[in-house]
């Protein structure tokens, strides 16, 4: 899959700590030398349960945390040595969809709003009624009528704001798109829905994805490669279908009989 | 796993819910119309629905919990003793405890932050046996009954707090109170949702477990279908508060069932299947309190006619062991 010889995520030996308590020196270990790649055109998974440090590594990759041990090379570059200007064009090459589309849309902004806003910054060659066309196709290519972007979050279910949230992440066209448990919080018929406009992005879109779920069977379905996660540290790493129908590991294994 | 066919000494059902409407009290609003259901001593039941099905605001009401909802019409019977549908909640908290015991879905506020567990068990089992047990034999009955749902060192976690614990042992303590009375019916909302997949087996295992070595009835209430399928005998498909189907879980994903039903399975990924297996149901959920004539489904259905949407839509008689509310017959016994 990894068209170039440069991996587009390269996580070496990261390490991530944190204080237990104000002032002391007693640190729990989130992550533990955690050895990521992923290529360019991946879709790789990230498995694990609650507290597996899943989530830390989608923050990670994302820049929105920073580590305390390894290095973290995008594109083969040092993220730590970047300057100014690198990290902002990072910023429209990595984009993040989060679990709780309650919370990641700006209630005050229409939903077009939220769409177009990104534009400004990562595209200012593009005029208002470019921006306003563009987040019109962005908002009906996720499934959500052009109409419907004058209304405000609040005017939307679990789902559709879930493809709101979507459509802002790719507007800026970026290179990773990081899809932090984007199912859980949907309903089981919606989340097949989301799941159907992830399968077509993937086919329609030159994305790389990293997909962080706890769920087994939607991981086996859309991700060619998977990590394992748990307590802290990676404990499988391989292709998707092998790793989880013929898992090497203890814990995956235990994970995968436990799951219905 | 429990017996689909009702056992020939004691058929009679344990719980008996014929046409039962509840209702919000603000409003007078319906919100889950005409269900009947019939369960069995030592069955093990499953209801299954999206938010928004009722399948929470029906059992909470039937069990008396839920205090802006109330049983509008229809009529209840537990165990023989006919439940009138006029005070119906106060009743029904009578057995709440007794007869019946309850795991509500999380295992964070279900438990007293302050008050340490081995007294919230022992208070459980004193309002059940009454006081003469004795505070020694209590605390024995409580440990013993702390080591059966499997909390390691149980004379130990006795006197600690409910924080000390994670979830699925706090989910296990719940368990051991609803158990505390040995009811004979186990209703669970929900009880994993808010678990991890190896902690969520586990706790499942452990109902199953005590149900079939104490033929303890069991509902167990679940958005997963996937979960339920393997794991309970028949299982009640609820949408918009209509109940929709009763099917045997086997039959799920094999034999023709409800349009809904079908539809559901098709939406969740399992072990088996493959990309191609996967079919979303387009649109929204409805809402409990749907309210419309004729079927809560027929705006997403693939097998639509007009009539589903004008005619009433057909009563579950309880009687038969399955039922399908499809106008077209589909998964019909």
């Amino acid at each position: 899959m990894a068209g170039v010889d440069i991996p587009m995520v390269e996580l070496k030996g990261i390490a991530k700590s944190f204080a237990r308590r104000l002032f002391v020196q007693n640190r729990s270990f989130a992550l533990r030398d955690v050895n990521i790649a992923i290529g360019r055109g991946e879709v790789v998974g990230i498995l694990g349960e609650s507290g597996s440090g899943k989530s830390t590594v989608a923050n990670i990759i994302t820049c929105l945390t920073g580590y305390d041990g390894g290095t973290y090379r995008f594109k083969g570059r040092d993220v730590g040595a970047y300057t100014r200007k690198e990290r902002f064009a990072f910023k429209s090459d990595v984009q993040i969809v989060f679990q709780d589309p309650y919370g990641s849309l700006n209630p005050r902004a229409t939903v077009r709003g939220s769409v177009m806003e990104s534009l400004i910054l990562h595209r200012p060659d593009l005029s208002r009624a470019e921006r306003f066309e563009r987040a019109n196709t962005l908002l009906e290519e996720v499934g959500i009528p052009a109409e419907a972007g004058d209304r405000y979050p609040h005017e939307f279910s679990g789902g559709q704001r879930q493809r709101i949230a979507i459509a802002r992440a790719i507007a800026v066209e970026p290179e990773l798109l990081v899809l932090d448990e984007p199912l859980s919080s949907l309903d089981v018929s919606i989340q097949a829905q989301i799941l159907e406009l992830f399968v077509r992005m993937i086919r329609e879109r030159d994305l790389t994805i990293v997909f962080i779920s706890h769920d087994v069977n939607v991981v086996r379905l859309i991700c060619d490669r998977v990590y394992v996660m748990n307590q802290g540290a990676v404990v499988e790493e391989g292709f998707a279908r092998d790793v989880l129908t013929h898992p090497q590991n203890e814990y995956t294994a235990r994970l995968l009989d436990a799951v219905y | 796993m429990a017996s689909l066919a009702p056992t020939s000494t004691d058929d009679r059902p344990l719980l008996e819910i014929r046409d039962v409407s509840v209702a919000l009290k603000t409003g007078k609003r319906t919100m889950v119309s005409g269900v009947s259901l019939d369960i069995r001593p030592r069955e093990v039941f499953g209801i299954v629905g999206e938010s928004g099905s009722g399948k929470t605001l029906l059992t909470r009401t039937l069990l008396g919990l839920q205090d802006d909802a109330f049983v509008e019409s229809g009529r209840v019977r537990f165990n023989g003793e006919e439940l009138p549908v006029a005070g119906y909640a106060g009743r029904a908290r009578k057995l709440l405890g007794h007869s019946i015991g309850f795991v509500p879905q999380d295992p964070f506020s279900s438990l007293n932050p302050s008050m340490r567990i081995g007294k919230q068990i022992t208070e459980a089992i004193y309002l059940a046996k009454g006081w003469p047990m004795g505070a020694e034999r209590t605390r024995e009955a409580a440990i013993s009954l702390m080591a059966e749902v499997g909390i390691p060192e149980p004379a130990l976690a006795f006197n600690q707090f409910p924080d000390q614990f994670s979830g699925g042992m706090r989910q296990r303590i719940v368990f051991a109170i609803a158990l505390a009375q040995d009811p004979k019916l186990l209703v669970a909302d929900e009880p994993t949702t808010a678990l991890d997949a190896i902690t969520q087996r586990r706790v499942i295992e452990l109902i199953l477990d005590r149900s079939r070595r104490h033929g303890l009835a069991v509902i167990l209430i679940s958005h997963n279908l996937e979960l339920l399928r393997q794991s309970v005998g028949r299982i009640a498909v609820l949408y918009g508060g209509q109940l929709l189907n009763v099917v045997a879980s086997g039959d799920i994903g094999r034999s023709t069932v409800h349009p809904y039903a079908e539809a559901l399975f098709d939406c969740i990924p399992t072990r088996e299947k493959t990309l191609a297996d996967i079919r979303s149901i387009p649109g929204e959920p409805v809402g409990a309190g749907f309210g419309l004539r004729g079927c809560a489904f027929a705006s997403r259905c693939p097998y639509v006619v007009t009539a589903c949407t004008t005619t009433d839509l057909p009563r579950n008689g309880g009687l038969t062991p399955s039922f399908s509310a499809c106008i077209l017959g589909r998964g019909a016994p």
